[in-house]
């Protein structure tokens, strides 16, 4: 790069100012890229080092530390005031202000984690649900990304239309890293993605896509408590699979996933969050959220052709987790939800996966046809039918790998 | 829809289910019948807006710990609810003594814990009342929770009061500045003491890089030392948990007499190797005395370091040109000898220093492999022997020095 690098700078620039200047900057742009390209080799080259030396032992510790940082879901459970119906509308607003924030893909998992670590240890008020989840975002931010993408609390604060002080956040921040005791490095599921994914060429879609799974299954209870090294791999077998990429091979451990976590991952495939599907419909993260909804209308095409007589509904019921049964608030909610849109926060108002809880009582009350609004990216190619959606649902992997 | 009616004791409806009510509950009677086993202080008590702040801060500051009671039996849901206060510790069961020294974002004490009589170290950090905890704290204290080693200062305590964070590390007698200066030798070490803690040195680096995580601040002040000896490592504000891969950090780490060369160069994927690099440059300097490459700006310190190793060309480190603060102008140094600048280190010991001391990152010696070097063979046997001549010399209450110990071409700075 260095021959034309010192004639250009001058020589173009006196002469023909316009496309000197243009040319110019084509240049430095060019060479911007080969540096980024380099220093990419370069920290390529030093993982490598790095994994060759301490591979194992991160590994170890990283397992040791999951274990010690792990949420409690049957405590969670006790909590009077929040209920599990109202975490999908939290975790779409940290989504959309981790997004807005541009921070790592890590801080989210942290996020997550540390807010579900705080509901397993402290009496949560509904009115204070919110704020949990600001600072925790703040605590991961402060923790893993770089000092400038930090939110500031006067961010935070606005994201939350001002609901609370300042000072609330101060207290709120101190009381999150008081109840996790401190211990605020919890190894995420992105971190094990990348140790399994680090030493095979880099594949994108694939990460993109065990990426998408695992912030799936955020959303769900039942994997609140499952270890990030098990959704890791689970997530991956399940990309590899969807991507039709090959699997890791037996020895690898990547492939020492529980077969379990792998099967109720493929049952939560479907309606994600219509936030977190707009986030991954975006190019830098290979659309993968369009690649898994066609894969799964594939999928249902061609169930219907093998299983034609029997009645979807039955599928329905049978293939259907129940959702958790402690006394969750019923219907009128979701109405209601609509005309709260224009308090100009960030929360979406319908999160396909509260659907699930309305849905399954609306339909004795009739309403469940109007009540789910439809959003532009998600909705197009699915069946507009409860019943009928449901019975798409992606059979085990095992079933399915036959057919093709 | 009245609330009172089968449809009641759940979220009202008008509300974005996790969003605070900002104004009375309309509900709270109805709650009050469907949810009997919520004691009193739980009960959503009618409140003005005005009042809001107060309430919130009340519980905030009366958190209930729900660990606390009894999960399987749910019928009775709360028998022993305790409101735990926000601290059990309180700064004033420490005794503060003198300053042991001053960084830009904390102040550390000598201390006394007042029960147990033992010494400590209190470090006091500000808290900002703006953006709350510093991120340098959460940082330090997360991975010090994590690294519990014989060559890390443990730490015992976090202790929070109304506008300061004070942590409490076990007590250390110097750093190895002072430890040095203290020394009548002009900073000089000698040949066991510097051997003996460069192993322990060596001995946390790895134990931190084991646990994924970078100093990026190893320095002599940094470095703790107690009159058994020991070593340990201390100030983790700069340090941080590293991915794999290695993801891009900031620059503006490590002091910058101990700053890496491919760090100086702009750098932003360095990994364990810039670790090593620091404890190249104690190892020389516990030599002799004085920093190895004391420079004053980001070029005169690059400077420093190429006049001793030489100046890198696209050759000798291929891609070098690529960083953002290569200059093609740099001015070209031959690579020295290093013996020159320490006339006192062995044959092997220059070896161990060499292979600590590389430009290229990714020719560092790793921490373990280093623990590995033939030059800590004799460890065990040089410490005997220290311990003896120690013991002899209180016996006879001499004034003689240790006997020399072997081998290794090694003169006169032993003291």
């Amino acid at each position: 790069m260095a021959y034309y690098k010192q004639p250009c700078d001058s020589y173009f620039v006196e002469s023909h100012d316009d496309h000197g200047l243009r040319f110019r900057e084509e240049i430095r742009e060019r060479e911007a890229h080969i540096k980024r390209q380099t220093q990419l080799a370069i920290a390529e080259d030093l993982s490598q080092l790095a994994i060759y030396e301490y591979g194992d032992c991160i590994q170890q510790h990283m397992e040791d530390m999951e274990g010690k940082t792990l949420p409690d879901v049957a405590a969670i459970d006790i909590q009077t005031e929040i209920q599990w119906f109202m975490r999908p509308y939290l975790l779409d607003f940290l989504i959309e202000a981790h997004s807005a924030f541009a921070l790592l893909p890590e801080t989210l998992f942290l996020t997550i984690n540390l807010l579900d670590r705080y509901c397993s240890r402290r009496v949560v008020y509904k009115k204070h649900y919110q704020l949990v989840g600001c600072c925790a975002l703040l605590v991961a931010a402060k923790y893993g990304d770089r000092k400038d993408r930090v939110p500031t609390i006067k961010e935070l604060k606005a994201m939350c239309c001002a609901l609370y002080d300042d000072d609330m956040f101060t207290q709120m921040e101190w009381h999150v890293l008081q109840t996790v005791d401190w211990l605020v490095g919890h190894p995420t599921v992105d971190n094990f993605l990348q140790l399994a994914l680090d030493h095979l060429p880099y594949d994108p879609e694939v990460e993109h896509m065990a990426c998408f799974i695992s912030e799936i299954a955020m959303f769900h209870k039942e994997f609140v408590s499952i270890r990030p090294s098990d959704m890791a791999r689970s997530s991956l077998a399940l990309a590899r699979f969807i991507l039709g990429r090959s699997q890791a091979s037996e020895n690898e451990w990547a492939a020492k996933y529980e077969h379990k976590t792998l099967y109720s991952l493929s049952q939560q495939l479907h309606r994600p969050s219509s936030i977190l599907s707009r986030k991954y419909s975006t190019a830098h993260l290979s659309r993968v959220s369009i690649t898994l909804e066609d894969f799964l209308t594939r999928q249902a095409s061609i169930i219907r052709c093998y299983a034609p007589p029997t009645p979807p509904a039955e599928t329905c019921t049978e293939s259907r987790k129940e959702p958790n049964s402690n006394n969750m608030p019923v219907t009128p909610t979701k109405p209601y939800f609509m005309t709260h849109l224009n308090n100009g926060c960030l929360t979406p108002p319908i999160t396909p996966t509260n659907q699930e809880y309305t849905a399954g009582s609306a339909n004795g009350m009739g309403m469940g046809g109007f009540s789910r609004p439809l959003t532009p990216t998600s909705m197009t190619s699915e069946p507009s039918n409860h019943q009928y959606s449901a019975s798409c649902s992606l059979p085990p992997i095992g079933q399915i790998a036959p057919m093709f | 829809m009245n609330p009172s009616n089968s449809l009641g004791g759940d979220i009202n409806p008008q509300q974005n289910p996790y969003l605070p009510l900002t104004g009375p509950p309309d509900n709270s009677q109805a709650q009050a019948q469907q949810q009997p086993a919520i004691p009193p202080h739980l009960k959503h008590q009618p409140t003005r807006s005005s009042n809001l702040k107060r309430q919130i801060t009340d519980q905030l500051l009366a958190p209930i710990d729900i660990l606390e009671y009894d999960r399987p039996s749910k019928k009775s849901k709360y028998p022993g609810l305790v409101s735990e206060g926000m601290d059990k510790r309180h700064p004033s069961s420490f005794q503060q003594l003198e300053k042991l020294g001053e960084g830009t974002y904390a102040t550390v004490f000598k201390g006394r814990n007042r029960q147990t009589g033992e010494l400590v170290a209190l470090k006091e950090i500000h808290l900002d009342s703006e953006e709350g905890t510093p991120s340098t704290a959460i940082r330090e204290i997360s991975l010090m929770k994590e690294l519990k080693h014989e060559n890390i200062v443990s730490l015992h305590d976090v202790i929070h009061t109304e506008n300061k964070l004070m942590l409490v590390f076990e007590y250390m007698d110097k750093d190895l500045k002072k430890y040095m200066d203290s020394r009548n030798s002009g900073g000089q070490l000698d040949y066991v003491t510097i051997k003996s803690f460069m192993h322990q040195l060596l001995q946390g680096i790895a134990f931190c890089h084991d646990n994924r995580v970078l100093h990026r601040d190893l320095k002599p002040q940094n470095l703790l030392i107690n009159n058994k000896g020991q070593l340990k490592l201390a100030d983790f504000g700069l340090a941080r948990a590293f991915g794999i891969p290695v993801n891009t950090f900031s620059n503006e780490v490590v002091t910058l007499w101990y700053r890496a060369p491919d760090v100086l160069l702009g750098s932003r994927t360095y990994n364990t190797s810039i670790d090593i690099w620091s404890a190249g440059c104690i190892m020389a300097e516990m030599y002799t005395g004085r920093p190895l490459f004391p420079g004053t700006t980001n070029e005169d310190q690059l400077q420093k370091i190429f006049r001793i190793m030489g100046t890198p060309s696209e050759r000798s480190w291929p891609g070098i040109s690529q960083f953002p603060e290569y200059k093609s102008n740099f001015h070209v140094y031959a690579t020295q000898d290093l013996r020159m600048f320490l006339p006192q280190i062995d044959q092997v010991g220059l070896d161990l220093i060499s292979r600590m001391l590389q430009l290229r990152p990714e020719m560092r010696i790793g921490a373990l492999e280093a623990l590995g070097h033939l030059w800590f063979r004799d460890l065990g046997t040089l410490r005997a022997q220290q311990a003896q001549a120690q013991a002899q010399q209180q016996q006879f209450g001499g004034m003689g020095g240790m006997p020399p110990p072997g081998g290794y071409g090694y003169n006169s700075s032993m003291v």
